[in-house]
């Protein structure tokens, strides 16, 4: 462009860039928007392949890993089997096996937040959310079913019933960091009262009772039940101990 | 001689390590691979023969390993496979697999990699070799099989792809950059506003024509398979940049699909699982060779110890279609004590089972909580399970299981009192018993009179 002088140049100038960069951002969201497009497609298409070819991808070792790839850069889930006659009746076929890995795994990616408790109810409603390509939903029964085949594995991974909810436990005891936190918190006083658990660790009620009751089942965690205010003290003579002794010092 | 064969590379629980795009397709086990005429190498002597779709791997079976490494048979070096000839006489033998390997000038196997025969062995020699299948395998599949990948040339399609993608992701990220408007085939470059927004218009058109294309049934898409993986990343590649430049235009739907797929690529990892139909008899054993390895990483990621069900999710998820059923997974734990592995099944009296690395198991572990006995407060007072669990950064449950682990190692005592388990540091070992009363000079005695006897002045 050739340079003009003056404010008028200038101007001129400035109006021809602004317009070059509208121009440049209608392109840039329609594209985007196009490739959205696309990528829905191809999702789309790669769900219906993975449940209708399922057999003949796995004959295939080469196309498999590279089915695998293209799920895996565009995000499929390639666990897409429907649960059929044959999984219905008797539980047979990979229907609740692929139910039981989408599970676990949305269990240990809620684990930050719960600490490896989760409500049945949710636990179903993130895995809808999970196969929403499915033709019929996941009912809570279908839940239960895939958790009781990985009983295999260990006692890991089971149901607690808390009142009328049931819970669904993801970490077993020996692995388990809540007893550390609750027995931190002690630390000052020697007891914890569920209230505080709840407050001062935002944890939910029924994760700070689970927790509570396991230390009293260790043996760690005495209960009293004797204080005017009638709430339930949970002492921990291990962890007074130790403070008394630091009081001491 | 030793080295007519390439070496092949081994993981720490004895799987092959295969190289990018190599697929697993068949095993046969107890096979033993010889020369008619025995002059460039040792016969070797029943191991486990792998197809790939690259190579022919041998693995000597654990009880030979000495004697022999692993070794590698690029399919590129065969020049043909005989086929097998039905007569009275080979049903009294063990099968035999026959092919024509390639040597090149230096009496070593023709090796395309190392270019020392570039003019594709012209003026090479070319040796037979027999595979003897001594075990039970599945040996006309596997023939079938060797068939297949060898006519496949999938290490051809490597090459081409090599550059291919090369310059494919060149362009995914030339077009992240500036902003997608050149294609790549070199055509004149159109000028102008209207030429970049013609040149976009026909790339998608494009993109949206091959897509259709390759969705119309399974070998269509089988056939354009490498196609639509370097699509799905150019996409993914844009996605991700894209939303990242234009922040003020992402919305909450972009963002939700962009962390769809973050999460994706961190599942998916396990090229060629071992199945059931490629390993035959030798499917849980693969199997327990595959986990083993596997899961040496998001064991270090949980510490040392991670509960088995959380492994099967994570093996499974690596595995993409190929489900293994819990009960299969439990048979690859198992069998991890025949084998020399690093990872071992822990099970709990409660029933819990995790799977822990066997070095983190006892030593570290004593070496962590001798440390923590022997602070002077400790020394006077002891230290009680949850004083290890926090410390230790574990669950109390296991903290005391350490503890009473150390014990009957003789590293702690123990004193049951009111307030529960209190564990002391085990003196005894180091009193002598023809002098009781001696204390050595530098030794935990001597620490914990001193650490004792001020708290007694206090």
């Amino acid at each position: 462009m050739r340079r003009r002088p003056g404010i008028g140049g200038l101007q001129t100038a400035a109006a021809a860039r602004d317009q070059y960069r509208l121009l440049g951002e209608n392109v840039a969201k329609l594209r985007t928007d196009l490739m959205k497009e696309q990528l829905a497609t191809f999702r789309s298409q790669l769900e219906e392949f993975a449940r209708k070819h399922k057999n003949d991808i796995r004959k295939n070792p080469s196309f498999r890993s590279q089915f695998h790839e293209m799920c895996a850069k565009v995000g499929v889930d390639p666990l897409a089997s429907n649960k059929g006659f044959w999984a219905e009746l008797l539980g047979i076929g990979d229907f609740y096996y692929e139910l039981g890995v989408q599970i676990v795994e949305i269990c240990l990616a809620t684990r930050p937040l719960n600490g490896g408790l989760i409500d049945l109810q949710e636990l179903c409603k993130l895995l809808r959310q999970k196969r929403k390509h499915d033709r019929e939903a996941v009912s809570e029964d279908d839940c239960l079913r895939a958790i009781s085949k990985l009983k295999t594995l260990g006692s890991g991974f089971e149901v607690i019933l808390a009142g009328k909810k049931k819970l669904v436990r993801s970490v077993p005891t020996e692995l388990k960091k809540d007893h550390n936190e609750i027995l931190e918190l002690a630390y000052s006083t020697g007891y914890v009262t569920v209230d505080e658990v709840e407050r001062r660790l935002t944890w939910t009620h029924g994760r700070a009772i689970d927790a509570l009751d396991t230390l009293l089942d260790e043996g760690l965690a005495m209960i009293d039940d004797g204080h005017a205010d009638g709430k339930h003290r949970y002492w921990f003579p291990c962890v007074s101990s130790i403070s008394s002794f630091g009081a001491d010092n | 001689m030793a080295d007519f064969f390439s070496k092949a590379e081994v993981t720490s629980s004895g799987r092959p390590v295969l190289l990018r795009s190599e697929v697993e397709c068949h095993l046969l086990s107890s096979v033993d691979i010889e020369s008619e005429d025995n002059h460039h190498f040792y016969p070797l002597k029943s191991g486990l023969l792998i197809l790939t779709t690259h190579r022919l791997l041998w693995l000597p079976s654990s009880s030979s390993s000495s004697t022999s490494s692993a070794a590698a048979i690029p399919l590129h070096a065969i020049s043909h496979i005989f086929s097998t000839k039905k007569s009275l006489k080979s049903m009294f033998h063990s099968p035999r697999i026959r092919f024509q390997v390639l040597v090149s000038p230096d009496g070593r196997l023709f090796d395309p990699a190392s270019g020392s025969g570039s003019s594709s062995g012209s003026g090479s020699k070319s040796i037979v070799l027999t595979a003897v299948v001594r075990g039970k395998g599945d040996c006309d599949g596997f023939l079938g099989k060797l068939w297949e990948s060898w006519r496949a040339r999938a290490w051809e399609c490597n090459e081409t792809s090599g550059s291919g993608s090369g310059s494919g992701s060149g362009t995914g990220t030339s077009t992240a950059t500036s902003g997608g408007l050149y294609s790549s085939d070199g055509s004149v470059r159109m000028v102008g506003v209207a030429g970049i927004l013609r040149k976009e218009q026909e790339m998608w058109e494009s993109t949206d024509k091959s897509l259709q294309d390759a969705f119309q049934d399974l070998n269509a898409l089988m056939s354009k398979a490498k196609e639509m993986v370097m699509l799905a990343e150019k996409m993914r590649q844009k996605l991700l940049s894209g939303s990242s430049s234009q922040t003020s235009g992402a919305n909450d739907e972009d963002m939700g699909s962009k962390e769809e797929m973050q999460d994706w690529l961190l599942s998916v990892g396990i090229i060629s699982p071992v199945t059931k139909e490629s390993a035959g008899a030798l499917y849980h054993q693969q199997l327990s060779r595959q986990l083993a390895d596997f899961v040496r990483t998001p064991l270090q990621r949980a510490g040392g110890m991670i509960n088995l069900i959380d492994a099967y999710c994570l093996f499974n998820r690596a595995r993409g279609t190929e489900l293994i059923s819990p009960d299969d997974m439990l048979q690859a734990c198992s069998l991890w004590e025949k084998f020399d592995v690093p990872v071992m099944l822990r099970k709990f009296d409660s029933g819990v089972m995790v799977i822990q690395n066997k070095s983190h198991s006892d030593e570290e572990v004593f070496a962590r909580i001798k440390g923590l006995v022997t602070k002077p407060e400790a020394l006077r007072s002891g230290i009680s399970p949850s004083d290890a669990a926090i410390t230790l950064g574990i669950a109390p449950a296991m903290a005391k299981e350490h503890l009473l682990t150390a014990e009957s190692k003789g590293l702690l005592c123990r004193d049951i009192s009111p307030d529960g388990f209190r564990f002391y540091i085990n003196l005894f070992p180091e009193i002598d018993p023809r002098d009781v009363y001696l204390v050595k000079d530098y030794g935990i005695c001597n620490t914990w009179i001193k650490a004792v006897s001020t708290s007694g002045l206090k």
